[in-house]
């Protein structure tokens, strides 16, 4: 993990309409860094913005507001057709679900050449086949897979197929958009370890969206917990998981069931109340408790925190 | 059991990765699909045999609504059906037979024309109004205009601004039926749109086109044919029905929809006359929608595992 | 303590017609579920959990067959019934099923009071008024706040996790003996799941019934079971207590299950994965059916089936590795202290943790 920041939020809001002038901010005051080479992971439940974030990077959706930086450029809003294909190639998502996330009519090979076709990123028919071989044999799939149809597949092999048409335009940075969860509990150790793999051999950089933490904890280098929109903690994996700070935070920890039983037995269920927050007079922002270790508080629960970690 | 069965075999790790179904070809799964049913096959051996005969029959038969060779020979008027003219013979003395296949070739070729224009417009205006949002906007103000005019209304004002005729009425039922296929086709891609491949190519940078033409059609094949298998029947209908009341076809060209009209008086004392066109349309459009119905069928890729 | 058994399954076997072929679901399957506790149900898709548990309420497919076998519960073997009429007795009645997505178990145009009313009325003969105020009583224990102003809402005005509660709710409308719960929180939340559990642990409680849990979680076993079942490729490999199974294995699927937690996932090495996969149940096995993905296949697992070895009163697995005969395993180092190496992994201090 260098120091070099290749991805930058700062401030982004998304907002969708809903009906007849009516607005949903899905997410708002998103600011974090992802260093290049590092994974870095998104954490939240169902409706907590994290894929509206995740797609927001790779242009499917539009900001509202703030800014999202890509090696020192803005790459939301309007872009030039050159800024444009810039992204395409630098940035690449791998969707959530293999059963929809790879059109069924086509075959692999089309489906993973699809890509270098938009661009012509290849000199004659037999390079780009050559191309899309070796896109498959990284991702350990067979040559003859080319000409066969998604349905004929496994949901990892499937999953596959989605990283490999990810892969083949050669990004640096990976969004990866719950890469595992629809996946049988068997094959997930399969993929994250395709994954890592191919990020120590290609040198890529992670943007990791999952909800599930202990998943989490074993890949990433930062954690960011996000919640109805908004990111409540930063900090590194293990300073996360050893100090929790935002009681959202230590709700999410502590719902997470461990595959021990005389853990579970004793264990009691911390459960988030909202109202423990009181935003009426001092405001809250995302404020930096300690080096790299973030919270979304206002001045008063800073302070309760900083001497939480003091302890 | 011996003693050295319990002895460790090394695991071969190389998981399998390898396929050994047969390959999977979409339009041969479709065919089988659809051959697989034996009463489908047998009532598109009908469907077959019934429109090909009227398409070829008719170009022998040398019949005409205004040639009456036996006008003059009250004996060739209103024959019942017999083994001479299995259909029997009109109130002018030509053969019914002849009558009814001339009529059924104009009805079925209007019905493919009008059919193939709506459908190849419709899809696509369809296809680019579903999937581009400014085309939407546009289109869906031209259409509520459109729209809320009654359809066959706007068939017969057309067809008295333009006069009667076989291409005059494939113009009307065209003009007037493309733009419902055209929604009925926006609704099916705005379904799809935002479908996760169809999101993972807008990230590849795939231009329109070619996401209409490889994301959105080919999963639009089984609504499409079921589209086509309604307005077939459906456009043999309206012809029929606007000969009935006298707006279709001019006199000189075979209509069953007026042979209907016409024959209708003769019921009580001719009922061949009024059954035989009516019962032979039938098995025609029946045959077809049926046909077209179970080619909608295999043609979803969700039937064919 | 005498602990009474109150369902008792042996031999099962459980055939499907797919197209022209016959799919063995489940190979010769025999579990008993002890009154008043729970028995989890472990298993990658297509080890056959949900189907079993499918038997026991006559809810299979109209493709599957109990080809053989029988099911003793309350003095009769179930397997016995033909008629739909009195299945009905037991399945809701006596034999309760949670499944996994609320908003197919819900119908979407009814309202959520009607759908629990309805279930109370039809076996327990009430009157609507009796009745309404059963079902109030039953929205408020799974945790419904205003149950009064919701008995009248729909589903879709409802959360997901409040939908499960209510299909909770339903299922123990008629007080059943047994409830299956299969897969109840996989499409829930975290959080929202950590509640349900607690919600079911605490309903088994006061009600007493006995509770079969289906899941592929081991992290939501450890939580629940008293006891576990292990299945593989349509039977039972491994059964015992949670303890056996977490602390005490022997049957390698079971280490491998143990050796591909995440927990255990030591930061930069690649996490242990089982390789290949679960074979085609179209085809007859030949031996054991995971020999082909074991690291400890002995040569007769391809040929002969293992028999199941006891361990101790409680704890059963069908390796031929515990014939005496068998080379001495151990449980692979990686997975032993478990207990030691996840509960080092997990925050000291803080107000939310109990040690």
């Amino acid at each position: 993990m260098s120091n070099k920041v290749l991805l930058s939020l700062r401030d982004v809001q998304v907002t969708f309409d809903v009906g007849h002038k009516k607005k949903f901010v899905a997410v708002s005051d998103v600011n974090f860094d992802i260093y290049e080479g590092e994974t870095f992971a998104l954490v939240g439940e169902s409706g907590s913005g994290k894929t509206t974030i995740g797609r927001a990077i790779v242009r499917i959706n539009e900001t509202s507001h703030g800014d999202i930086l890509y090696d020192g450029k803005k790459i939301n809003g309007k872009l030039s057709k050159a800024d444009d294909v810039e992204v395409i190639r630098n940035i690449q998502m791998i969707f959530q679900d293999p059963a929809a996330s790879l059109n069924e009519r086509a075959t692999i090979d089309y489906i993973v050449s699809e890509g270098l076709i938009n661009f012509k990123l290849f000199e004659n028919d037999e390079d780009r086949r050559a191309k899309v071989r070796k896109a498959l044999a990284d991702v350990g799939l067979l040559a003859e897979h080319m000409t066969r149809y998604p349905h004929e597949f496994s949901g990892g092999q499937r999953q596959r197929i989605g990283i490999a048409r990810a892969l083949i335009m050669e990004p640096k940075l990976v969004v990866a958009d719950e890469p595992i969860s629809a996946l049988d509990v068997s094959i997930r150790a399969q993929v994250l370890n395709l994954l890592k793999e191919l990020q120590n051999k290609k040198n890529l950089t992670y943007l990791f969206i999952a909800h599930d933490l202990s998943v989490v904890r074993f890949i990433s280098d930062r954690i960011a917990v996000i919640h109805l929109g908004r990111i409540v903690e930063l900090a590194e994996t293990e300073e996360l998981f050893k100090h929790p700070l935002h009681p959202y935070t230590k709700s999410l920890l502590s719902a997470v069931p461990l595959p021990d039983p005389i853990y579970e037995r004793g264990k009691k269920l911390f459960k988030y109340d909202e109202s423990v927050h009181d935003y009426s007079i001092l405001k809250p922002g995302f404020i930096e408790v300690k080096k790299g270790h973030f919270v979304w508080a206002n001045e008063v629960e800073a302070d309760q925190y900083k001497k939480e970690l003091k302890k | 059991m011996r003693n050295e069965q319990f002895t460790f075999v090394t695991l071969d790790e190389s998981a399998s990765e390898h396929i050994s179904a047969p390959q999977y070809s979409y339009w041969r799964s479709v065919f089988r699909k659809f051959f697989s049913s034996k009463v489908t096959i047998v009532i598109m051996i009908v469907a077959v045999t019934v429109v090909g005969f009227s398409m070829i029959y008719p170009l022998f038969s040398d019949y005409s609504p205004v040639k009456a060779p036996n006008i003059n020979n009250l004996d060739m008027w209103f024959n019942k059906p017999s083994l001479k003219f299995w259909f029997g013979t009109d109130d002018k003395g030509n053969s019914l037979f002849d009558a009814v296949w001339a009529g059924l070739r104009v009805s079925i070729l209007i019905a493919a024309i009008s059919t193939v224009i709506t459908t190849v417009v419709g899809v696509a205006v369809g296809a680019f109004w579903g999937y581009s949002k400014k085309i939407d906007r546009l289109m869906m103000e031209v259409y509520n205009i459109i729209s809320n005019v009654p359809f066959q209304l706007l068939v017969i004002i057309i067809m008295y601004v333009i006069g009667r005729g076989f291409w005059q009425l494939i113009f009307a039922l065209s003009i007037t039926s493309w733009l419902g296929t055209a929604y009925f086709i926006r609704i099916q891609v705005m379904i799809i749109r935002d479908r996760e491949h169809n999101l993972a190519s807008r990230c590849l940078g795939t231009p329109m086109y070619r996401m209409i033409l490889r994301n959105i059609l080919p999963y639009m094949i089984s609504v499409i044919v079921t589209l086509v298998s309604r307005d077939i029947p459906a456009f043999i209908s309206l012809e029929v029905f606007l000969s009935y009341l006298g707006i279709g076809l001019n006199q000189s060209t075979p209509s069953i929809g007026r042979m209907i009209s016409s024959y209708n008086s003769f019921m009580i004392n001719y009922p061949y006359l009024f059954w035989l066109p009516v019962v032979t349309l039938a098995i025609v459009t029946i045959s077809l929608y049926v046909v077209g119905q179970a080619l909608a069928d295999a043609s979803d890729p969700k039937t064919h595992m | 303590m005498e602990k009474n058994v109150i369902l008792s399954a042996r031999d099962i076997v459980v055939n499907f017609r797919v197209r022209s072929r016959i799919l063995t679901a489940i190979r010769n399957v025999s579990v008993d579920l002890i009154e008043g506790e729970t028995l989890a149900i472990v298993g990658e898709s297509g080890s056959g959990k949900s189907v079993l548990t499918k038997t026991f309420t006559a809810m299979l497919d109209e493709n599957g067959t109990v080809s053989q076998g029988k099911i003793f519960f309350e003095g009769r073997d179930l397997l016995t019934i033909k008629n739909n009429k009195e299945w009905e007795q037991i399945r809701g009645a006596k034999i309760a099923t949670v499944f996994q997505d609320p908003m197919t178990s819900l119908n979407p145009i009814r309202t959520i009071g009607s759908q629990i009313t309805e279930v109370i009325i039809k076996h327990q003969k009430k009157s609507k008024g009796e009745a309404k105020n059963m079902a109030i009583d039953l929205m408020n224990k799974v945790g419904i706040a205003d149950a009064e102003e919701r008995f009248d809402e729909y589903p879709f005005q409802y959360s997901g996790g409040m939908r499960q509660r209510i299909v909770i709710a339903i299922a123990l409308a008629c007080h059943p003996k047994i409830l299956i719960c299969d897969e109840p929180t996989t499409a829930l939340d975290v959080t929202i799941q950590a509640q349900i559990i607690e919600l079911i642990k605490s309903l088994q409680k006061d009600f007493g019934f006995t509770t079969v849990y289906i899941t592929h979680d081991l992290g939501v076993v450890a939580s629940v079971a008293d006891k576990v079942a292990v299945m593989y490729a349509g039977q039972i490999v491994e059964y015992g207590t949670v303890e056996d199974i977490f602390y005490d294995s022997k049957h390698p699927y079971t280490w491998a299950l143990l050796s591909s937690l995440p927990q255990l996932g030591i930061k930069g090495q690649f996490l242990f994965s089982i390789p290949g996969t679960p074979p085609s149940l179209y085809n007859e096995v030949k031996g054991d059916a995971f020999a082909p993905r074991n690291p400890f296949a002995l040569k007769i697992d391809y040929e002969e089936e293992p028999p199941f070895f006891q361990i101790s009163e409680t704890h059963f697995a069908k390796t031929w590795l515990l014939d005496p005969r068998a080379p001495k395993t151990e449980m692979p180092e990686f997975i032993r202290n478990l207990h030691d190496k996840i509960s080092k992994k997990v925050a000291v201090g803080g107000d939310f943790y109990v040690q």
